[in-house]
């Protein structure tokens, strides 16, 4: 099989951006972390900081950029070295009513029951790709198309935590509250970022996600008892 | 090295006076921003004037009005923008290291120039330490910022006290008025049309309102083709072009991902001098040509 490697970009003499130009998916990601496997292993104490999303990663470097170093490792990184995590984390949300105010919406918006959308996004499996946004913000894949909803073309001044969303095609949980443009649908209980905690997110990149569907008393109860999710 | 816990009162303070320390490097992968001080080497020099450690926690402060009080004695330094800053109701220069007395009040007035103050304490503020750093942050430490009333803890009856001397230690701040602001090219600055990349760099940009220690929003509009991209990796310094021609320029305290295209990459050396600015001045890009 022909792997591309993929392309570099130095921004001046500090970042370096590393950028694959194929589609999101699973094995997408799992060269992603076979790269930074491989950079932490092998240029760890050259590097600053090193930051990811869907297609790059940018890596901050504390001196000068180690090119030999970093151009023979691009070559010999195996795309395969990093594999994805089989846990599932399930995360029981509340749909629609006072915890989901924009479900009612978008149901009628794509001529859809409130059942049917909860039911369409609560039976995927969706991968953690990375962490941004928000601290404990999980940018997630797997959204059926059919969900794919604009954002809200003047976003809302404040998105209670827990809040679960659609925005664009993908979804996620509001970690904490802030503003946003995402419809809103659901809300879970447990806690997605718990600053006191090391690491202080349950979840990491390569991990599934699962919606579960609970009633408002069960909501309240797991409010009072908050507690992480439980892996499946 | 004895040490005992005092308190500074924070009498009455304008928004946005946070603690800091050098932040949370090494967190981004769990979407945690780096909350650096915005002027790193104005931070630097009053931990190394109080010999401190270079990342003791000081205090940040963005507006005129800061009136404080100290219940113990201790030293302190402040940097950053010049401003008129009496003691006791005196006017002081405030060169060096400063000696506080039990109850003195301390007022920061007018900012004469910049818009970024650090008040350095010996020993660093003591405040609560989440994840590795006493920077505040909404959603990460329990305060955002300090407000009127707050109580900051700090050392005092430290065993061994720096010297204070009457020489005036070296502070070159000519930076703050500085104007040209050194750029590389960001990822996206190649999908911008040669219209837009020739007038990113020649024309003068001034600070908006919408300045905060999250980002910088420029006056000016530069017109944008580029659609938005795949969300991506940014930092401080990283200047995003909206898609309705915004300039956002990023801070310490911005996300670590981003959606707009990265059209340029400010030079860390000169993170300060925008992070110093005040809305209405102006600065201008300045590519820096690479061998």
């Amino acid at each position: 099989m022909v792997e591309l490697t993929p392309s570099v970009f130095q921004i001046g003499p500090q970042y370096t951006e590393i950028k694959w130009s194929e589609q999101v998916s699973d094995s997408l990601l799992i060269k992603r972390l076979s790269l930074e496997k491989s950079l932490q292993n092998e240029l760890g104490n050259e590097i600053n900081d090193l930051r990811v999303a869907y297609q790059s990663i940018v890596v901050k470097w504390k001196n000068q950029f180690p090119e030999d170093q970093f151009q023979k490792l691009i070559k010999t990184t195996s795309a395969q070295t990093a594999t994805l995590s089989d846990t599932v984390w399930k995360i029981p949300v509340c749909y629609g009513g006072q915890f989901g105010k924009d479900l009612l919406n978008l149901a009628s918006e794509k001529k859809m029951s409130e059942e049917e959308i909860v039911q369409l996004h609560s039976q995927t499996n969706y991968r953690i790709f990375f962490y941004g946004f928000l601290p404990g913000f999980m940018y997630l894949s797997g959204l059926d198309p059919i969900l794919s909803t604009p954002r809200k073309s003047i976003p809302d001044r404040s998105i209670l935590s827990g809040s679960v969303a659609i925005g664009g095609d993908q979804t996620g949980v509001y970690p904490l509250e802030s503003p946003g443009g995402w419809h809103i649908i659901g809300r879970s209980p447990i806690p997605f970022f718990t600053p006191s905690s090391i690491p202080p997110v349950w979840g990491k990149a390569g991990d599934l996600i699962q919606f579960t569907p609970i009633s408002e008393s069960e909501y309240e109860r797991l409010k009072r008892n908050p507690k992480l999710p439980e892996q499946l | 090295m004895i040490k005992d816990i005092a308190y500074l009162n924070l009498i009455q303070t304008g928004p946005g006076t946070k603690i800091r320390d050098l932040g949370r490097t090494g967190l981004a992968q769990f979407g945690v921003p780096q909350s650096g001080p915005g002027d790193l080497e104005a931070f630097l020099w009053n931990n190394h004037l109080l010999k401190n450690s270079p990342g003791d926690a000081q205090m940040e402060i963005q507006q005129p009005g800061l009136k404080l009080q100290f219940e113990q004695a201790c030293q302190i330094c402040i940097s950053g923008a010049s401003s008129t800053i009496k003691l006791n109701g005196k006017n002081i220069a405030c060169n060096g290291v400063i000696e506080i007395q039990e109850g003195d009040l301390l007022e920061i007035g007018k900012f004469l120039r910049g818009s970024l103050i650090y008040l350095g304490i010996r020993g660093g503020f003591q405040t609560q330490e989440i994840l590795g750093s006493r920077t505040q942050l909404n959603g990460i430490t329990d305060a955002a910022s300090i407000t009127k009333g707050a109580k900051i803890p700090f050392f005092t009856n430290l065993s061994d006290p720096i010297k204070t001397t009457y020489s005036h230690p070296k502070w070159d701040n000519s930076y703050l008025e500085k104007e040209e602001i050194r750029v590389y090219p960001g990822p996206e600055w190649y999908l911008l049309d040669p219209t837009a990349q020739k007038m990113l760099l020649s024309r003068d940009f001034h600070i908006s309102n919408m300045k905060n220690t999250m980002a910088i929003q420029l006056e000016e509009l530069v017109s944008n083709q580029i659609s938005d991209i795949l969300t991506a990796p940014v930092y401080p310094g990283t200047i995003q072009l909206t898609s309705g021609g915004k300039l956002l320029v990023l801070q310490q305290d911005a996300q670590v991902t981003g959606g707009y295209p990265r059209v340029l990459q400010i030079d860390e050396k000169d993170l300060r001098v925008i992070a110093q600015k005040a809305p209405g001045q102006k600065i201008r890009f300045q590519l820096v040509s690479e061998d």
